[in-house]
């Protein structure tokens, strides 16, 4: 397939140097249900080199308003499987390398991994995906509550760590509401941060983006 | 003074994203906190603090960018020209 002609709107904006970078980039998903299909999504479709997708859940029929890489006939599959199809078909030059495992203090990401996106949905498991990634590593991460989320970039080692900066937060007993567009929204940001930090141009570095949805509100907090 | 931003659901709550509060010599954290809530129309202390006057769960307070928790807590200290923010993440995704 014509990579050029492929890529030629982006190649327009951001130029074949910067199309290189991404292409040879490796990075890990970690959880591909709304964040982590549109980030894969995305990133497969910029022409990224390669993608882990790490998850080991199925998908049940509350995650259809916002997983966008599913559908109906996938309910009760493995979501890593699905989402490794369906982001093959996107992008046949992408290289996936499915992880069905939990994350755990047992975990590790690999080495050869650029950055990693944590598009998880509790603290519990954020914590230890950060223990397991590699000093000096990128780490982006996105959460959504609601009307109000927020994307944040570390580099593990120099920055500080994911639990500390999140000491004190909650982890909802029931079911944290997320729509469709603000988690869409999200994912898209946290990408986007991706493509910089490839570029080693982080823009979130040690800083939340927090955004509201509520009045198209943002703000930056420093940690 | 001290600078005290308000994020996500707090800043909603105040409908304001930050105010000054006046400094004092030996100002704790939970002292700006109380100087912050007199100075706003909408009480929010309770979104923060136990009946006991324990944090509760849920909203991270940071001073110059260092959660209170890995520094005195509420007795945390505060000095002028500080920046206190406080934020409830959201956990989903």
């Amino acid at each position: 397939m014509d990579s050029t002609a492929r890529y030629a709107r982006q190649l327009l904006f951001w130029g074949e140097e910067k199309q290189r970078q991404i292409g040879e980039s490796t990075l890990l998903i970690a959880g591909v249900g709304g964040l982590g299909a549109t980030v894969s999504q995305l990133l497969a479709r910029a022409g990224i080199g390669k993608l882990y997708l790490v998850d080991d859940g199925l998908l049940d029929l509350p995650d259809l308003n916002r997983q966008t890489l599913y559908g109906e006939q996938d309910l009760g599959k493995k979501k890593v499987h699905i989402a490794a199809e369906r982001l093959a078909c996107i992008n046949s030059t992408l290289k996936i390398s499915v992880l069905d495992q939990h994350i755990d203090d047992s975990f590790q990401v690999p080495d050869d991994v650029d950055a990693v996106a944590d598009c998880l949905d509790n603290f519990t498991t954020r914590f230890a995906l950060y223990k397991a990634t590699v000093p000096g590593t990128f780490f982006v991460h996105g959460g959504l509550n609601g009307a109000n989320g927020q994307v944040l970039t570390l580099k593990k080692g120099a920055s500080q760590s994911l639990e500390t900066i999140f000491a004190g937060a909650r982890q909802p007993q029931g079911k944290i509401p997320v729509t469709p567009d603000n988690v869409v929204v999200i994912a898209g940001l946290m990408t986007n941060e991706l493509f910089h930090l490839l570029w080693d141009k982080p823009k979130l570095l040690n800083r939340f983006l927090i955004v509201g949805f509520d009045d198209f509100h943002t703000a930056f907090l420093e940690v | 003074m001290v600078k005290v931003q308000f994020y996500s659901l707090i800043r909603l709550l105040l409908k304001t994203e930050s105010l000054l509060v006046p400094w004092a010599p030996d100002d704790r954290v939970h002292h700006i906190l109380h100087k912050a809530q007199k100075a706003v129309s909408t009480p929010f202390l309770h979104k923060l603090l136990d009946e006991q006057g324990a944090l509760h769960p849920g909203t991270i307070i940071l001073i110059n960018r260092h959660n209170i928790l890995h520094l005195d807590k509420l007795q945390s200290v505060v000095r002028d020209d500080d920046l206190v923010a406080l934020f409830p993440p959201g956990a989903g995704g």
